[in-house]
């Protein structure tokens, strides 16, 4: 026994060191991607023998993915990048924050807590032509250099931290071949996809599946529904007061969205009934889509959820989706709702700012696109390196958004938006009246300010 | 340095300091400090008799000062700020603390969970302990009903999820009401009940401890008081509730006590089956949900958690004093 | 001591089946997370764990994956069901499958009886026989080809691969040798700490002991979260950081209050006469102590080492808190909770394994200490 552990580190040992020597994941200079960004960053970045410690909430396949990028980080600079995931990101950063012992560089899924970082003094703010390159570079980029504009300990806004890696969240998940046998079409207008669900009820099926159920965090999904709504019953810079609470939470137009997520719950049209979707995992939610026959017919979900898919379905073949669609009558164009991760400096180092720099290059979109799981707003990033039609559609979803709103619940402060907003969902899911659910978030939210 | 050596060795050398110190430092006591031989010999062993106790407890009080009673002190100080910690509020989170709803269903959530645990686990253990006491595969039963308290609590949220999904392809209660015709329910969603659930998992966990504990408390009872009993023709049961329950009392109070302790320490069991939806928070659990956040909160609720357990410590201090007279 | 057990037979037999019923309460959840540590996620989602071990009625989907043959005017599509899609070729071996039933729709997947040509309509017809064989005809070419969904008997199914995947993540022995020496000097130094401290509080005299006491007792409460951010600002200030060392000191800490009041608590109660009699015989506190008090108290001390071992060796929390979050130094809670359930949250099979993984551990230092744990209370009782 012994002997084998000695020998099983000895491998870890010998593979650690040939971890430096090991081949980045696509040949520089072969493919379509825009090596030329690469030459150059490489060519004005030297860095050998520095290191460069980034945490994050990648983890699994994600973190190879980013791995993968790093690669060419260390590649061009000559650093050395310790990359840590961690599920729990959101704890670990406040607490080596406030102990003193933080990494250089820490990836943020929630806009929201990064500010309340910077607001502590934790955070090192971003030099003022990052704001500028965003603004110009990015699709929408206004609106990404305010998600990362935080004020800082002495009230001072600056821009904190760097988009990078954006997921979409209004898509709706369903099975061709169901669709097809049913002789269902793909709802190109909200009012379609009302009178799809209430189709596949008289039909004798069940339309939705939704599933609350993630541990502490049950009734985020929710969340992501009411928010889509919203974006669908009312104009964007009504979401914008809503999120920053200059109109409050129990509002009409925001109870109204509520009301019109509540519309999907209506019995009938959800498998299992209310009561089941609030306790089923969202992680267990996809099933009902892939059995015979089949629990439910769609599934609205963010970009990640084929994780969960059963083994071996195949995305665009068994399975694929549909932009979750706005009102005709409402006129509010295509609007996009999406989450994504914000790179923030948390010791401010040279190399750190290089990284920031790094993710300034097509190169640093490219390496991660032409893999999986990743979109991006960077228009310079060459949309032919991504290896499937799935992704080239979910990117042509965030390109030709009309508007694009962050994921509200991100942008809350952590007691509503990972708090009393999942509750609430939660408490709504399960039969409780909208506008009461909603005053009683809007009292939670009065109390914190 | 290869991690299995480097282990080892630390594993030697910390406990090793550990011996050392209690040895040598109490060497250096007898022989060098305070020698007793020469002229002063009495006063001297006096004397070394009194530092004595300090030396043995000097580790202990040190550790419990420093990573205890220094951030008790520093969290009171704390909860006594507002959210940000630059304003005094006196008793202002506390005020906000019992006037919220939340925390009102999360404090008789836990009043009950600090009764019904406790009392059922302990009552299981101490009736287990007794039944397998004599019995031939005795031990078998009992390690079997110890094996869930090896499993981390985040793992038998797991354990007890297949018992209690709603699906009845994978939750056994609604698999059995499945069989009996009976239509499916979610037993995390059954109003108050479903605080019982919970607490059937941290029951299922702590059992095991009870009864190991009382067992050998048991075996510990002298059997001249049992065969007193059998010879005054007592029943089985006058012989357990009469003769061997108060003799094993003082242990059914630590016991209890610690199974209390527990209980207000856990949160990991509503975390991960509920995250406190459905009316199922207990105080851990919301002071989770504050920690990081709002300090002031979540130190205040760390004081009510005390003050929740004070009757149970007064109780054991109230035993301690009878037993130093 | 014949009292409720064995005095009277019929007893005895009440006493047996009573234990048995409750070790089998008590043992169904852990069955439960056994069975499904080997069945992988998607049939864990199909069928409850106590229908694992018997072949079940499951339904499946197969696609026609050769070309079609164009014969007297008509297009015909033929093969084996099994065969044509390599998932269900490897769940039912080769051609082992018996279908029950079968269907052209998802929403009726067993609408026809194995064995019997049915009329799709449109000119299209379908025959699937119990062995996977099947025949579809159409008088148009398809647009593409059928899809049959069919009932079938699915033998049971187990696999190693969750074990696999647990056991061989990246640096698995790694966390847990990491695991190990968090664990061993976090239970050993608080007992030995705290033995001391007891056997001070139990029998020696000196003032304040009452109110030391009460310290303890009142220190049992209170919530470790409270400690955590404090003291690692403490020992980044004095140089320990996050590191084994800070581990140790932090687990030893937080384990003391519950080590002294179960010490203190059991030694006490040791008889007092032993203890005197030993000092009349000029033996000096520290002889009592390494002589006398802490042979007999053994059982306490396993009790505790049980409790403080399961305690370190299950902890997220503090984990992640004092070490650091590097691959080196994580343990096997922290690899578990943050690589591999992060990155595979549903996987209940995974979680399983995981879980039962982390218990294999434990229950063998329970199982040997159990032997002890006897030994020394038959010792302990001879007061």
């Amino acid at each position: 026994m012994r002997r084998a552990l000695i020998a099983g580190v000895a491998t870890a040992a010998l593979s650690a060191g040939m971890a430096h020597a090991q081949d980045l994941t696509f040949p520089i200079g072969e493919g379509e991607f825009n090596w030329q960004s690469f030459d150059e960053f490489s060519s004005q970045n030297d860095h050998s023998g520095e290191t460069l410690s980034i945490t994050g909430p990648w983890t699994g396949p994600d973190n190879d993915l980013f791995q993968s990028v790093i690669d060419y980080f260390e590649e061009a600079t000559g650093a050395t990048v310790n990359y840590s995931g961690s599920d729990s990101f959101e704890q670990d950063i406040v607490i080596s924050t406030e102990a003193g012992s933080a990494p250089n560089m820490a990836v943020f899924p929630q806009p929201g807590l990064a500010a309340d970082l910077a607001s502590r003094g934790a955070l090192a703010p971003l030099e003022d032509d990052t704001a500028n390159w965003i603004a110009e570079n990015y699709a929408a980029g206004e609106s990404w250099v305010d998600l990362a504009t935080f004020p800082g300990p002495d009230g001072q806004e600056a821009l904190y931290a760097f988009p990078y890696k954006i997921d979409v969240k209004s898509i709706v998940w369903y099975v061709p071949e169901a669709f097809e046998e049913a002789g269902y079409e793909i709802p190109e207008t909200m009012e379609d996809l009302k009178a799809l669900t209430e189709q596949i009820v008289d039909d004798g099926g069940t339309p939705w599946c939704v599933g609350l159920g993630s541990g502490a965090a049950t009734g985020w999904p929710a969340t992501d529904w009411v928010e889509d709504m919203m974006l669908r019953v009312n104009p964007p810079e009504v979401y914008d007061q809503w999120v920053s609470n200059e109109i409050p939470f129990d509002d009409e137009r925001v109870v109204r969205a509520i009301e019109e997520y509540g519309y999907f719950l209506e019995d009938g049209r959800v498998a299992g009934g209310r009561q089941a979707a609030a306790t089923t995992d969202f992680r267990d939610s996809p099933t009902g889509l892939f059995t015979f026959p089949p629990e439910c017919y769609m599934l609205k979900q963010a970009t990640f959820i084929p994780t969960f898919f059963p083994e071996g379905t195949e995305v665009g073949l068994d399975a694929d989706f549909f932009y979750l669609p706005a009102y005709e009558s409402e006129d509010l164009g295509r609007p996009v709702l999406g989450a994504g991760t914000l790179f923030a400096i948390t010791q401010d180092s040279e190399v750190a700012r290089t990284f920031i720099d790094f993710l300034q290059t097509p190169i640093a979109h490219e390496i991660w696109m032409a893999q999986s799981g990743f979109l991006t707003p960077y228009g310079e990033a060459n949309p032919a390196v991504f290896p499937s039609d799935v992704q080239r559609n979910l990117n042509e979803i965030l390109t030709s958004a009309t508007t694009f709103r962050f994921d509200a619940s991100d942008l809350m402060p952590g007691e509503i938006g990972a708090g009393a907003f999942w509750s609430g969902m939660v408490d709504y899911t399960t039969g409780a009246d909208a506008s009461e659910v909603a005053s009683s978030i809007q009292q939670r939210w009065d109390s914190i300010q | 340095m290869n991690p299995i050596i480097a282990g080892l060795v630390t594993i030697v050398v910390g406990v090793g300091g550990c011996v050392g110190y209690f040895y040598l430092s109490n060497l250096l006591l007898d022989k060098v400090i305070f020698p007793a031989r020469g002229e002063n010999i009495s006063r001297n062993i006096n004397r070394a008799n009194a530092v004595r106790p300090w030396l043995f407890m000097f580790p202990a009080i040190f550790a419990l000062g420093l990573y205890l009673v220094y951030p008790v002190i520093g969290s009171f100080w704390r909860s006594l700020y507002n959210r940000a910690g630059n304003e005094f509020i006196g008793f202002g989170n506390y005020q906000a603390l019992f006037t919220s709803g939340d925390f009102q269903v999360a404090f008789f959530n836990n009043l009950l969970w600090v009764l019904v645990v406790p009392a059922a686990s302990t009552f299981l253990g101490l009736v287990i302990a007794q039944l397998t006491d004599r019995l031939s595969w005795g031990n078998i039963a009992k390690s079997l009903i110890f094996m869930p308290m090896a499993i981390s609590f985040v793992g038998a949220s797991l354990i007890w999820k297949f018992v209690y999904a709603n699906d009845p392809d994978i939750g056994l209660i609604n698999a059995i009401r499945d069989f009996f015709g009976l239509g499916v329910i979610d037993p995390m969603l059954v109003p108050f009940w479903n605080n019982f659930f919970l607490m059937v998992i941290l029951i299922w966990i702590q059992t095991g401890f009870a009864m190991v504990i009382l067992s050998a408390a048991l075996r510990g009872i002298p059997e001249e008081t049992v065969e007193a009993a059998i010879i005054d023709g007592a029943n089985p049961f006058q012989i357990f509730f009469r003769i061997k329950v108060p003799q094993i009392m003082g242990t059914i109070v630590v016991v209890w006590t610690t199974i209390t302790i527990l209980v207000l320490k856990v949160f990991d069991i509503v975390y991960t089956m509920t995250g406190g939806e459905f009316d199922t928070e207990i105080l851990p659990s919301f002071m989770m949900d504050y920690m990081f956040r709002d300090d002031g909160i979540a130190t205040a609720v760390a004081f009510v958690i005390m003050i929740v357990v004070l009757p149970v410590m007064i109780w054991n201090i109230v035993q301690a004093r009878r037993e130093l007279r | 001591m014949d009292n409720i057990a064995g005095s009277k037979s019929s007893l005895g037999w009440a006493v047996n089946i009573t234990v048995l019923v409750i070790v089998v309460l008590w043992l169904i959840p852990t069955v439960g997370l056994f069975v499904s540590s080997f069945r992988d996620r998607d049939q864990i989602s199909v069928s409850g764990w106590w229908q694992a071990p018997f072949a079940v009625d499951l339904t499946f989907r197969s696609r026609a994956a050769s070309e079609p043959v164009q014969q007297d005017g008509l297009w015909i599509y033929e093969g084996n069901l099994f065969a044509e899609d390599a998932a269900l070729a490897q769940t039912f071996g080769e051609g082992s499958g018996e279908i029950t039933a079968f269907g052209n729709r998802g929403t009726q997947p067993a609408a026809y009886v194995a064995g019997e040509e049915v009329d799709l309509g449109d000119g299209e017809t379908l025959l699937v026989n119990s062995d996977g064989t099947y025949r579809f005809t159409a008088a148009e070419e398809p647009r593409r080809p059928p899809t049959v969904y069919f009932e079938a008997e699915t033998p049971p199914e187990f696999t190693l691969d969750n074990y696999r995947t647990v056991l061989t993540a990246d640096n698995m022995d790694l966390a847990f040798i990491n695991t190990l020496t968090v664990t061993i000097p976090a239970t050993v130094i608080p007992i030995l700490i705290a033995a001391f401290a007891a056997y001070s509080l139990a029998w020696m005299d000196f003032p304040g002991r009452g109110l030391l006491i009460a310290a303890v007792v009142g220190l049992l409460v209170v919530p470790l979260q409270l400690a955590l951010v404090p003291m690692l600002r403490l020992h980044n200030a004095i140089g320990i950081g996050q590191s084994f060392l800070g581990i140790w000191l932090a687990h030893t800490a937080f384990g003391m209050p519950l080590a002294i009041y179960l010490l203190r608590n059991y030694m006490v109660g040791l008889p007092r006469d032993i203890i005197e009699s030993a000092k009349v015989d000029g033996a000096t506190d520290f002889q009592v102590f390494t002589k006398i008090i802490l042979p007999l108290s053994f059982p306490a001390l396993a009790a505790f080492a049980i409790f403080q071992f399961l305690w370190t060796w299950n902890d997220l929390l503090v984990a992640k808190v004092f070490l650091p979050s590097d691959d080196a130094s994580k343990v096997m809670t922290v690899k578990i909770a943050d690589d591999l359930l992060g990155s595979r949250g549903g996987d209940w099979g995974i979680l399983a394994t995981a879980a039962f993984v982390s218990i294999a551990v434990p229950l063998i230092v329970f199982f040997t200490m159990q032997r002890y744990l006897v030994r020394g209370l038959l010792a302990g009782s001879v007061k």
